[in-house]
């Protein structure tokens, strides 16, 4: 009892210690860049500018933007406010800023891209997404999606986040398997490891990453949510059923049936109770089990993803952006922001423990800050190349974004699952689908 | 009353003399103890109605508008649709699913809640010692702000650590953790809407039991006196006498409630967001994340105000009902 | 004979003791529903993070020895003080501005026989079946409009929406209960209606007041989506809200001081309901017997 004492004093100690230490040199570093970036220009001074974003899935982010932004604010004569909500109660805040017509100058579109809703009310960005692409080699393609509307950039790119491959190599070598490749790999781990006590889990609910897991899958094994264009629909097709069936071959040998009651949270919970032989999560669950669990932390290891039966490889981020309300009563001072984060891009990786995925080119220069520096996350620094969104390989539209709030892809892997009934599922699921954007066409 | 004015100038022409006298007649009429009472009531009635018009009337009719028109978040001046929205709620299978489980949540939550109430209001109406300690004690989840309690819940109904399946297994009832008798709470389609039923449930009918004992105590000790020297026993009694005179606040308090569950989103919202695969899905959820989250406000306000029509016919029903018997 | 007085007392007694078990044995289950519960909420809010995930272990004890670290954070990371404080005003005011509406609005109903005015009463029952998923987009507006947007002050003026038909209906029901002859007496006394309203029917309607408070208070306090459309800044948020957005990031949730959080709360409201049971109970009396 008294070790389990001391080792979880220790831990938590050592937490705080460690979220301190890290914001604060990296406060202490992001400081010294900005003195030698440029000078934001006088007319901003003695302006306030509010901004809301999300809570950040690493606390030590939160901690160092709040700082960074603070410092920001002072060394220009601005007057800033930092809001944090979750970021699936964005969309109803939004909603409501835009109904009354008042609200905050800047604001952030964190995995539910709203740009498409919005883009006559926001500012056109193009000049600042232009420097800055000059700035620094370049926007990845994928940018584009999440930011523009008829070839004008009405937000700005600020990362994206990716959801790849956790698994335990303990687990794995103990029946005799080296690193996954391929997604029959992760079954094939699951199938042996689950009588053994540790199956796999990917949540079979209305969640978040319900949406994102499933369609990194679909993508890997051929399938379409549209087409290039985003306009028609390409969800039809041999490759999704090959999807669902594998789905349900991978959860009745490897899964139990709590993932159909998962949540957003329920799969790190999972690897840090010591149960999961893999999980597919964004590194928090990576981060995390590093105070809850060392033991498993020791032996979690980190794939950029596996692949489908056709050697493709797609992981399924989810994209940040920021945005200006054509509203806003400070739009300069919003963009001399949204530049001088830019500028600090590679001090905001650091913090966010190599969370936070890049969309500009040249900061895919190895090393990358953190991600360069630990040997179990430096292949993500690869990441970009086989990252998708959702849409695929279509642009997020109005209509993919009702197609993901009302998780039709989720429940097709759902009712396959719990049914096995393929035919009825694409039916309803291709049914549901082609009437959103049937909707969204008519507009 | 008094003078007819106009009689004083015999000049004027008939007709003006008419209306002249007409309004003398109705400003008269304006000093009566009648229309005292009507001023003096609508003046106090004024604040009410115009809050309720102004912050809720109006706005619901920009709802109907918004549930006729092919409004989406970012542009709610739009085209009139008419009912597009209604036939385009009623093609998707996923919507007779939340119809389906909103009357099964309504009407079972409110079904649970009567007959747990009424026992405990039964329980709690007999003298023992503690009886205040334990009333305070059942009014606690009344008390906690929706939200946390709900997300207290999830923990408790969690598929790893449910405190309710440790003890359930520690009491021999139910296998251990990793064997199939394991309750996925939130997991199993009928265990889920259950579950989400079980915590509205838990959450009101403590308080109807309140309600109810209220009512049971204010029936005036005569008439149950009356009954006993009748020869009438305890469930007689109950029926013949005690439930006719609790019937109206019965009533209040279960209309409002029912009104209260069936536009409340929180509860599946927090525990199971309408999953897995619909199963919890109600109306205020597929509203919420079909128009807020999804963008599309015309088609989430249509699928909003979808029980509408059904219930204000029987709210008017009902609240007349009420109002004839009290008379 | 004497055997006969002497048993019948031990009788009684146990007939008292047997039905007391009764209704103990009865209670069990509705105690046990209805507060177990609460009492793992209060040992969560006082347990290590680490000594949740301990499966197999106790959850209604401690495997770790307890902390009070979560009130910690409670406290000192976020704004919970604020928010607390910001609650209870907010069901202050919105207790009185629901009293200030409803009492007039109540006994008009009840006593003025007023044309229309079964009609008013059913059309302000309906408002409950607006939905409030699509409402908060128009109220936003007024919050802005009112300048008011990021104040709790706004949720104020918005909350008494949901307060003022439930009370005023119950109001109603209350004046109704209170004797003819009163005011009529007070009347004749020279007091015209509105002097018979403040001096005789409130001072007797008095548990009825109480219960529209009971019932503004809680209702203020099950908010969320009006909170959030209308709330951003830490320190203005209620405690629902605040505890929703600021204790639950992504993927880690902060059990411990969830719990506290709404422990600290909901118990203190349970005791003064408590409190003012006996009254509210003589008060839902009064509108029962109308």
């Amino acid at each position: 009892m008294s070790d389990l004492d001391s080792i979880e004093t220790d831990h938590s100690a050592s937490r705080r210690r460690f979220l301190t230490v890290t914001g604060a040199g990296v406060a202490g570093a992001s400081l010294l860049s900005m003195f030698d970036a440029r000078q934001a220009p006088a007319q901003i001074k003695g302006t306030s500018l509010r901004m809301l974003i999300w809570s950040h899935y690493v606390p030590a982010y939160d901690v160092w933007f709040d700082d960074f932004t603070k410092k920001w604010g002072e060394k220009n004569g601005v007057n800033v406010r930092v809001d944090h909500i979750p970021h699936l109660e964005l969309p109803a805040r939004y909603a409501a800023e835009f109904a009354a017509g008042a609200g905050h100058d800047l604001m952030y579109f964190a995995g539910q891209i709203l740009t498409g809703h919005y883009y006559k009310n926001l500012i056109d960005l193009s000049d600042l997404a232009d420097g800055l692409g000059k700035k620094y080699g370049g926007w990845l393609e994928s940018a584009k999606s999440a930011a523009q509307v008829g070839g004008r950039w009405y937000a700005i790119p600020d990362y994206f986040i990716s959801i790849p491959v956790l698994y335990r190599k303990d687990l794995f070598a103990s029946v005799g398997l080296g690193e996954p490749k391929s997604w029959e790999d992760l079954r094939n781990a699951a199938r042996q490891l689950k009588p053994k006590g540790h199956p796999a889990g990917m949540q079979f609910s209305h969640c978040n990453d319900a949406n994102h897991n499933w369609r990194g899958l679909m993508y890997c094994f051929g399938a379409k949510e549209t087409d290039a264009s985003g306009q028609n629909i390409a969800i039809d097709s041999k490759e999704m059923r090959e999807a669902l069936k594998f789905s349900k071959a991978m959860y009745e040998e490897g899964m139990t049936a709590e993932v159909f009651s998962w949540d957003d949270a329920s799969d790190n919970r999972y690897l840090a109770s010591g149960v999961a032989c893999w999980i597919h999560d964004a590194i928090s669950a990576y981060h995390s089990t590093r105070v809850t669990n060392p033991k498993v932390f020791e032996q979690t290891f980190v794939l950029p993803e596996v692949a489908g039966p056709a050697g493709l490889k797609w992981n399924v981020g989810e994209p940040n952006v920021w945005a200006v309300w054509k509203f806003s009563k400070n739009v300069p001072a919003a963009k001399e922001f949204i530049q001088a984060l830019a500028d600090s891009q590679k001090e905001a990786m650091q913090a966010s423990l190599g969370y936070n995925m890049p969309f500009l080119k040249d900061q895919y220069k190895k090393p990358m800050p953190y991600l360069g520096n630990d040997p179990k996350l430096s292949t993500l620094q690869e990441q970009a190349q086989i990252t998708a969104f959702f849409g695929f390989p279509g642009p997020m539209t109005p209509a993919a974004q009702e197609v993901l709030t009302t998780f039709i892809i989720p429940d097709m892997f759902t009712r396959v699952a719990r049914e096995g009934d393929i035919e009825g599922t694409m039916k309803w699921g291709v049914g549901e689908i082609r009437r959103i954007y049937a909707k969204h066409k008519a507009t | 009353m008094g003078k007819v004015t106009a009689s004083a100038s015999p000049k004027q022409n008939g007709l003006l003399a008419e209306v002249l006298s007409g309004r003398a007649e109705r400003l008269r009429w304006t000093r009566t103890p009648t229309a005292r009472r009507y001023l003096f009531g609508y003046t106090l009635l004024a604040p009410a109605v115009l809050y309720v018009t102004l912050l809720v009337g109006a706005p619901f009719v920009f709802s109907l508008y918004l549930a006729m028109s092919d409004a989406t978040v970012g542009d709610p001046v739009a085209r009139f649709v008419g009912l597009e929205n209604f036939r385009a709620a009623v093609e998707t299978s996923v919507f007779y699913t939340a119809v389906r489980n909103t009357l099964v949540f309504t009407v079972g939550a409110g079904i649970l809640k009567g007959l747990l109430g009424t026992t405990l209001a039964f329980l709690l109406v007999q003298p023992f010692k503690g009886r205040k300690f334990v009333r305070a004690l059942v009014v606690i989840p009344f008390t906690l702000p929706v939200a946390v309690s709900v997300l207290g819940w999830k923990w408790m109904f969690d598929s790893q650590f449910s405190v309710i399946n440790w003890a359930l297994s520690r009491l021999h009832l139910i296998g251990a953790y990793g064997s199939p008798d394991w309750p996925v709470w939130l997991g199993q389609p009928a265990l889920a809407l259950a579950s989400v039923m079980f915590v509205n449930v838990w959450r009101g009918f403590p308080f109807g039991a309140i309600v109810l004992l209220a009512g049971m105590t204010s029936v005036p000790p005569e008439i149950i006196e009356a009954a006993k020297v009748d020869g009438a026993n305890f469930l007689q009694r109950f029926r013949m006498v005690i439930v006719p005179m609790i019937a109206p606040i019965l009533f209040i308090g279960t209309a409002f409630d029912t009104v209260f569950t069936l536009s409340d989103l929180s509860i599946v919202y927090l525990l199971t967001n309408g999953g897995p695969d619909g199963a919890t899905e109600i109306l205020p959820t597929l509203a919420y994340n079909t128009g807020i989250r999804g963008g599309a406000l015309g088609r989430g306000a249509a699928i909003s105000l979808f029980l509408f029509p059904l219930l204000l016919p029987a709210m008017i029903l009902l609240l007349r009902t009420l109002r004839r018997r009290q008379y | 004979m004497a055997t006969v007085a002497l048993r019948a007392p031990r009788t009684h007694r146990q007939k008292e003791i047997r039905r007391h078990v009764l209704i103990y044995l009865g209670l069990i289950p509705f105690l046990v529903i209805a507060v177990f519960p609460i009492f793992w909420m209060a040992i969560t809010a006082i347990k290590q993070d680490s000594d949740l995930y301990l499966m197999g272990a106790n959850p209604f004890w401690f495997h770790l020895p307890p902390t009070w670290k979560n009130f910690d954070i409670l406290f000192r990371q976020t704004s919970y003080g604020d928010w607390i404080v910001n609650t209870i005003a907010v069901a202050f005011w919105v207790s009185a501005i629901t009293l200030a509406v409803g009492v007039p609005a109540g006994y008009a109903l009840a006593r003025l026989r007023l044309p229309f005015a079964e009609n008013l009463g059913i059309g302000i029952f309906m408002t409950y079946l607006v939905p409030a998923i699509i409402l908060f987009l128009p109220l936003a507006r007024v919050v802005s409009r009112l300048q008011l947007q990021d104040s709790w002050w706004a949720m104020v003026v918005i909350y008494p929406t949901i307060t003022i038909p439930f009370c005023t209906w119950l109001l109603m029901g209350f004046f109704k209960t209170v004797p003819l002859e009163l005011e009529e007496a007070a009347m004749l006394d020279g007091c015209g209606q509105a002097g018979a309203l403040v001096r005789v029917v409130l001072p007797v309607s008095w548990p009825g007041l109480i219960t529209a408070v009971i019932f503004s208070f809680t209702l203020s306090m099950q908010d969320f989506l009006y909170a959030l459309a209308f709330v951003s800044v830490s320190d203005q948020k209620p405690v629902p809200l605040g505890v929703a957005t600021e204790l639950i990031r992504g993927d880690i949730y902060f059990w411990g001081s969830l719990m506290a959080g709404a422990l600290l709360v909901g118990v203190p409201v349970a005791i003064v309901y408590n409190l003012f049971l006996d009254k509210f109970i003589a008060g839902i009396t009064g509108a029962a017997i109308k």
